[in-house]
């Protein structure tokens, strides 16, 4: 059958299985936001990685020495990376039921839907490269495998939300001695003097001001919240345990108003306001909340001007 | 989630009773605001609940069914 192969030429697999396997591998460094964070998890990324990487350079190789059959094989298998992401959401949300912030199933969609993405990402740069090495020479295959992996990252970095949302620091108060106000914002009831205190003494609040319709979009989207506040929990850590379910961060929108404007407050353990307000800048802006402009309130109507409320004398008769 | 409570009414406290007409939940009644405040957080340490004023003499206890 293969009586008179011609001698293989190694150099374009090589080339793109190394510019795979490094795009691979420079995304795993997003720790915090994304798994993997232990040992285990590396090794099982960096195996994905390497078959990934060798899948993608080995098919230009395969296809110029002409074996169909290999190439159809390579095809094959990568189709097997789409249980990648089911894998990647079933850990995610097993340990969502751990977190005392959880993440929100808007944000663990992202997360393995970007995890899926990285190693059919880390297979186009190899791809890319070993055909540039097949019909160009060694340096210029390496030169386009650099390239190639500088836009796979850029490609790769989403936005966040800080780029459509104004992170301004803001104080806590109450009033009417009870109602918890972040800023303009109403955030929620607390009855015991004890609670009051605390958040008097210890929280941290800020205000989430939209610079552009998508900016209010991503904010009335609720899993866009809940990643922010899981965002947050985990930069400066919060006064929370199983069962306190008070101390719960709490991201609302400024609501009788409806104008976009979200407060959010947290009683954090380490009291630094300026990691709180980068934490929330870099919150990934979620797919779900792009297109929320249907559902949202604000964005569909044009902005009435309804008087604040005025609650006074309202007729309440008991029995 | 924690994002979308549903909250029940699991108790009331009051130093006021005639405020307070039948219902599910049971109702405590305390003597003073003090007492009042000290039976509301250990109700809600004990069951996990919130505590909300009413600023009638009346507290009341809610749990969220889906936890947190």
């Amino acid at each position: 059958m293969s009586a008179a192969t011609p001698p293989i030429n190694w150099t374009p697999m090589i080339v793109g299985f190394a510019a795979g396997l490094v795009s691979r591998i420079l995304y795993l460094r997003n720790g915090r936001t994304h798994y993997p964070g232990y040992p285990s998890g590396y090794v099982s990324q960096v195996a994905l990685a390497i078959i990934a990487a060798l899948i993608g350079s080995s098919i230009i190789v395969a296809l110029v020495g002409k074996q169909f059959t290999a190439a159809t094989f390579l095809t094959l298998a990568a189709t097997q990376f789409r249980d990648v992401r089911n894998t990647e959401r079933l850990t995610l949300e097993k340990e969502e039921q751990l977190l005392l912030v959880g993440r929100g199933p808007g944000y663990i969609e992202g997360i393995a839907i970007t995890y899926e993405a990285r190693n059919y990402l880390a297979m186009l740069v190899a791809l890319a490269t070993s055909l540039v090495t097949e019909f160009a020479p060694p340096w210029a295959g390496i030169a386009a495998g650099v390239g190639f992996v500088a836009v796979g990252e850029l490609f790769m970095s989403g936005p966040r939300l800080g780029e459509m949302v104004e992170v301004r620091p803001t104080h806590v108060r109450f009033e009417q001695e009870s109602l918890l106000y972040a800023g303009p914002v109403m955030m929620m009831e607390v009855g015991l003097p004890d609670s009051r205190e605390r958040f008097r003494k210890h929280a941290l609040a800020v205000t989430l001001t939209p610079k552009s319709p998508r900016g209010a979009a991503a904010l009335w989207n609720i899993a866009q919240r809940q990643a922010l506040s899981h965002q947050a929990a985990a930069a400066i850590g919060v006064q929370k345990d199983v069962g306190y379910p008070e101390q719960t961060p709490l991201c609302r929108m400024d609501m009788p108003q409806g104008n976009g404007e979200a407060g959010f407050v947290i009683l954090p353990v380490e009291r630094n306001l300026d990691k709180l307000i980068d934490a929330i800048k870099r919150t990934p802006l979620l797919e779900s909340g792009k297109w929320s402009r249907v559902t949202s309130p604000i964005l569909t109507k044009p902005p009435a001007d309804h008087e604040p409320h005025q609650d006074e004398g309202g007729h309440t008769s008991h029995g | 989630m924690a994002d979308a409570p549903t909250p029940i009414m699991f108790a009331v406290v009051t130093t006021n009773r005639e405020t307070v007409v039948g219902g599910m939940a049971p109702v405590f009644v305390a003597e003073d605001e003090a007492e009042r405040d000290r039976i509301a957080l250990w109700i809600s340490r004990i069951t996990n609940a919130i505590v909300h004023d009413l600023h009638n003499g009346t507290v009341i206890l809610t749990v969220n069914q889906s936890g947190s």
